[in-house]
């Protein structure tokens, strides 16, 4: 091709830094010279000269100049933009981000738009090219949200106010704002920048790190301020909700879900549900709650029916003991696959939801409401949408749209004795005759689900039994399914912190610990011994303590001396702790401290009968009287007084120290030690008000001959900083001989006068120890014994625990009505006051 | 004429009344053996416990044995400041000489009625210490203040109520004091007898909405071990069959007996809401 000799002496020119300049330059040159060959010229001239600042420059200025010329169908304009990046030493990736996005910015903003788009940019490679880096790299769809220039203004709004005031740079503030408006929608920017601009003036790293959301705060402001409802909030309520209609624990965890993952679902691996942090409204939440739960309850995950399934898919069941994953039943769909899924998944929602019903009468009849009201998807999303509504009507009974042959299909997964296997035989066969629309984004398949249900098995899982009521079949197997329970959630207490996936290896570990039965005390895996094994640790040490003896259920008789209790005074102590934890319960301290005050006048008991007073006793005194006036000579005892009934009430707050204290919560805020030590803290400071006698000890335990009692806080000793400093050093270690423990408690009770004596047993698990050879009920029968001897002791045992599956063992050991469940470890710092005040009425 | 007085002003009666031949039977459905248990022992003029739940039917049981046995029912309500001469009885000033006034056990005792101390570990404990040689052979009441003792009439009976469940943990019956009664334990019924007290109470019940209301109550007890401190109890269901045949709409009524008396705690009042609105959705 020959070109006029001016064009030719540049392209020489260019050849200069390298012979791909030249034939890139050749490449794009007929589209420029549509314009002229001025405007050829002018632009072959700042590709030179972009080339010469740096080649990676020019590259990607003729590179992406044939579409940039597509697209505004001019040259000059974006030419002389591109030229004036020059200016800066090091912009070649301002270069490459404004030549990528030049289509875009001509498509979506017009001509002006455009000017102005580039105009922001500069002003900011003017003051920072790092940041003008930051903003060509974002796409313009991205930076305009959808709303042209307008939108690209109002972004930046925000960061021209914070470069003034705190001179941030956009480079730190634009990927946070583009995600907060993402999410949020517009509105929302302003407020998140001003609190940032808020804890930048406190610390610049800190401030730095919430606008790139890197740091907690900006990302809990985030998932705060997101609209909707808060599972994990309500989770209390939910719990219950399973327990009230199941009759089951599951428990419920939060996942990790965020905002770009998509529409949020609740989902389960098997052995728990991980709810996001974010639904539509409380409707949509306690339907998903039901259905998870019912799925996980009523078959979804059933071994058997898994194997069938394989079995009928022609594909090798999954491995013993190895997460499932059901992937493999759908590959030979190929490209059809997300539309069988959704047809399975409809199927095996409808029999699960209609189990569901024979729990929770109204469960199909609201799921069908809340379809209806929150409206239908776009197609082809809809399709699927309208058409599992469609299954709720047949389920219920309702008029519907759905052909004979479906009905007859889907009659059959409505039999209580259905399972998945039966869900997925007719699944296959609905799939050759329904109407249902290829569908194949995943934003559309998401858009699919009824409010309350999600993809069944989203993740690998665990195999569950089904519940045998569920069947039908009534008393077989009873046995079986709490064994399943027990052992489940024993996974689920270890498992804690690793989320999802990785979590099969765990589970098979745990497995074998529980068999050896020292669930509670994780990580110790050796040293089994039969309980009555005489051993023990025996190095023989001269302070062995003090004896107890142990109840031995198989022998039906107490072995003298067998445990050993030592008095220990807890060598860690933290102050600073203790003063964090005052300062973060301040709000509820004080309202209890309040509400201890309002009772306050009531709980003066007045006594009655007494010589003096401030008060005349008209009871005593008409007695006197009328005892004088029939000749006898009464004593004048005659007045009431109100006093604080010092020493009616003991208590000893005994906490169980053993390792399992030290686990991570589920929602990953702090550890189940920080609510005890709360909950100390708080107890002790209302004890203080309320006036009662009370002491504070903890106990761990290894084999029978080492039981550690500490003695934090005895009933003289007074509430002062270096006890509190004990409660904020208070850790986990060892396991939970409870029964010696309550009888050396009861022991320390001598040495007070009040009659009313109480010990307030604060635990986690079930009692246990490293020598009770995996006998769980060994020590169980010892600790009911110990509860029995403190209570012809004048002591009442009450025990408060956060292990939601002590109603199983608790009603055994203290009895009905002398334990308490909390449903919320986080509950515990308040309820903790609130319980023992109840107790002591 | 007579009534429409008595609507007027209230009825005064006094405390100790025997039951008319021709008053109406108190609507009482046996749960099990206790009828009999309760004839035998009065038969034997044995002491009664009676154990169980708030609002189980343990008040109404006793106005319908009293009605079967025609005996007179004396109710004391215990508190934490009832003392033994609130029991027993005490002199009294009247101009310038002094008169004894029979407390309300005292006139049992003579009466040979049924006297019942509800919530009987309420009471402090002196008031139960007198109530001992009542309860063994002796059957006597002393009346320490006047000197005397007083055997029982052979009518008498002594029944206490007992409510384990109370997460008063401090406050329970000494071993010694219990020992002297026979036990009866109450618990809120089946199903399908508390459906038939739903709708002999409150005549014009449907069946279909009794049945949902025990269907309710069934599940609400559910809660028991998670903080409430009472459960939904029979009475509360028959309030809420109340409030519905008075034109409430159910899951109004039934917030209204089961939810807001219960608790104020928001999410169990949420989960008690949500079992209602399934059962009348």
């Amino acid at each position: 091709m020959s070109h006029a000799p001016q064009i030719e002496q540049a392209l020489t020119q260019l050849a200069e830094f390298g012979a791909d300049a030249r034939q890139g330059a050749e490449a794009a040159l007929p589209a420029i010279l549509r314009h002229g060959e001025a405007v050829a010229m002018t632009w072959l001239q700042t590709a030179s000269k972009l080339y010469k600042q740096d080649p990676d420059s020019g590259r990607a200025f003729v590179g992406g100049s044939v579409e940039a010329e597509s697209a505004s169908e001019e040259v000059l304009r974006w030419t002389a933009q591109a030229a004036a990046f020059t200016r800066w030493a090091g912009s070649t990736q301002v270069v490459e981000g404004f030549m990528r996005e030049l289509p875009a910015a001509y498509a979506l903003l017009g001509h002006a738009g455009e000017e102005a788009w580039v105009g922001f940019g500069m002003r900011w490679c003017e003051r920072h090219l790092d940041s003008g880096r930051a903003y060509f790299a974002v796409p313009v769809r991205e930076l305009s949200g959808r709303q042209g220039v307008a939108g690209i203004e109002q972004i930046l709004e925000s960061a021209e106010e914070l470069y003034d005031a705190r001179h941030l740079m956009l480079v730190t503030y634009l990927q946070g704002a583009l995600r907060v408006r993402n999410l949020l929608g517009p509105q929302a920017v302003t407020p998140w920048a001003m609190r940032g601009s808020d804890i930048m003036q406190i610390g610049r790293t800190r401030g730095e790190a919430y606008f790139r959301l890197e740091s907690d705060e900006s990302l809990r402001l985030l998932m705060d301020s997101l609209p909707g409802f808060r599972p994990v909030e309500r989770s209390r309520l939910l719990s219950l909700l399973v327990e009230i209609w199941f009759g089951e624990n599951i428990d419920l965890k939060e996942s990790t879900w965020s905002p770009e993952k998509g529409r949020p679902f609740i989902e389960s691996d098997g052995q728990s549900l991980m709810l996001p942090p974010v639904l539509t409204d409380q409707d949509e939440t306690v339907l998903a709650v039901l259905h998870s739960a019912g799925s996980m309850i009523h078959g979804s995950y059933d071994p058997k029916d898994i194997r069938r399934m394989f079995a009928l898919a022609g594909v090798a069941a999954p491995l013993e003991g190895e997460p499932i994953s059901m992937e493999p039943l759908f590959v030979r769909f190929g490209d059809d696959m997300p539309r069988f899924k959704l047809i399975f998944d409809v199927v095996e929602d409808l029999r699960v939801d209609v189990c569901v019903t024979r729990n929770v009468p109204n469960h199909l009849r609201r799921m069908l409401r809340e379809a209806e009201s929150l409206g239908v998807p776009p197609d082809p999303a809809g399709s699927y949408y309208r058409y599992a509504i469609e299954t709720l009507r047949f389920a219920l009974g309702q008029p519907n749209e759905l052909a004979a042959a479906e009905r007859d299909l889907l009659a059959r997964v409505l039999d209580p004795a259905a399972g998945i296997a039966e869900s997925f035989e007719v699944a296959l066969r609905l799939f050759e005759i329904t109407q249902l629309p290829e569908i194949d984004s995943h934003e559309a398949v998401v858009l699919a689900y009824l409010p309350g249900r999600s993809p069944n098995a989203s993740r690998a899982f665990q195999p569950r039994e089904r519940s045998t009521e569920s069947q039908g079949g009534q008393s077989e197997g009873e046995h079986g399914e709490s064994e399943q329970d027990h052992e489940s959630s024993g996974e689920q207490e270890q498992g804690e912190g690793a989320e999802g996936e990785g979590e099969s290896d765990d589970a098979s570990e745990t497995e074998q610990q529980e068999a050896t039965g020292t669930g509670t005390t994780q990580g110790v895996g050796s040293a089994q011994r039969r309980p009555g094994d005489e051993s023990g640790k025996g190095d023989g040490s001269l302070d062995k303590g003090i004896p107890y003896p142990e109840w031995d259920y198989r022998e039906q008789r107490l072995k003298r001396n067998w445990a050993w209790v030592q008095e220990k005074k807890l060598a860690e102590s933290n102050l600073g702790e203790a003063r964090r934890l005052e300062q973060e319960y301040a709000v509820p301290l004080k309202k209890l401290k309040q509400a201890l005050q309002a009772q306050k006048p009531t709980r003066l008991a007045p006594q009655r009968r007494q010589f003096e007073g401030e008060d005349i006793d008209l009871e005593a005194a008409i007695t006197y009287v009328t005892e004088r006036a029939g000749g006898m000579s009464p004593e004048a005892s005659v007045y009431r007084r109100r006093e604080l009934n010092q020493r009616e009430v003991s208590v000893i707050l005994l906490a169980d120290l053993s390792t399992s204290i030290m686990q991570l919560l589920p929602e990953g805020r702090g550890r189940l030690v920080d609510r005890v030590r709360a909950g100390i803290l708080l107890f002790a400071e209302s004890l203080e008000l309320v006036g009662d006698d009370y002491a504070i000890a903890g106990f761990c335990s290894k084999y029978r001959d080492n039981v550690a009692y500490y003695r934090i806080k005895d009933f003289d000793q007074p509430w002062t900083s270096e006890v509190k400093a004990q409660v904020g050093g208070l850790s986990g270690r060892l396991a939970t001989r409870m029964g010696t423990a309550i009888r050396h408690a009861t022991a320390c009770f001598d040495e007070v006068s009040s009659r009313r004596r109480l010990l307030l047993l604060v635990s986690d698990g079930r009692p246990e120890d490293y020598d009770d050879g995996g006998d769980r009920r060994y020590l169980h029968e010892d600790t009911r014994m110990a509860v029995k001897e403190a209570v012809s002791r004048g002591v009442h045992p009450y025990c408060i625990t956060v292990d939601t599956l002590a109603n199983e063992y608790l009603p055994q050991i203290f009895g009905r009505g002398h334990f308490l469940v909390l449903d919320h470890i986080n509950s515990l710092p308040r309820r903790l006051p609130e319980i023992y005040l109840k107790l002591r009425r | 004429m007579n009534n429409a007085v008595n609507r007027e002003r209230g009825v005064e009666h006094d405390i100790v009344h025997r039951p008319e031949a021709d008053d109406v039977e108190p609507y009482y459905e046996p749960q099990g053996n206790e009828i009999a248990v309760f004839e035998a022992a009065a038969r034997r003029k044995l002491p009664v416990m009676l154990k169980g739940p708030t609002g189980c039917g343990k008040t109404r049981f006793l106005e319908h044995m009293a009605w079967r046995l025609k005996r007179a029912l004396v109710t004391v309500s215990c508190h934490e400041d009832l003392t033994s001469s609130d029991l027993v009885g005490r002199f009294l000033l009247e101009g310038a000489s002094t008169v004894w006034q029979d407390g309300p056990l005292t006139r049992a005792v003579k009466a040979g009625a049924i006297c019942y101390l509800d919530e009987i570990v309420e009471a402090r404990t002196d008031s139960t210490v007198v109530i001992h040689p009542l309860t063994d052979h002796r059957r006597q009441l002393s009346l320490e203040k006047k000197g005397v003792e007083i055997d029982a009439h052979e009518d008498f009976l002594l029944v206490i109520s007992y409510n384990p469940g109370y997460q008063t943990v401090l406050k329970d019956l000494k071993p010694s004091t219990k020992q002297r009664f026979v036990g009866i334990n109450f618990d809120f019924p089946t199903p399908e007898v508390e459906k038939k007290i739903l709708m002999n109470e409150v005549p014009g019940l449907s069946a279909e909405i009794a049945a949902k209301l025990v269907a309710t109550g069934g599940k609400a007890r559910g809660l028991k071990d998670h903080g409430l401190d009472e459960v939904t109890s029979t009475r509360a269901l028959v309030y809420a069959a109340n409030l519905i045949s008075a034109g409430l709409e159910p899951v109004e009524a039934c917030r209204a007996a089961m939810v807001n008396p219960m608790t104020d705690d928001i999410e169990l009042s949420a989960a008690l809401s949500e079992i209602i609105s399934a059962h009348f959705d």
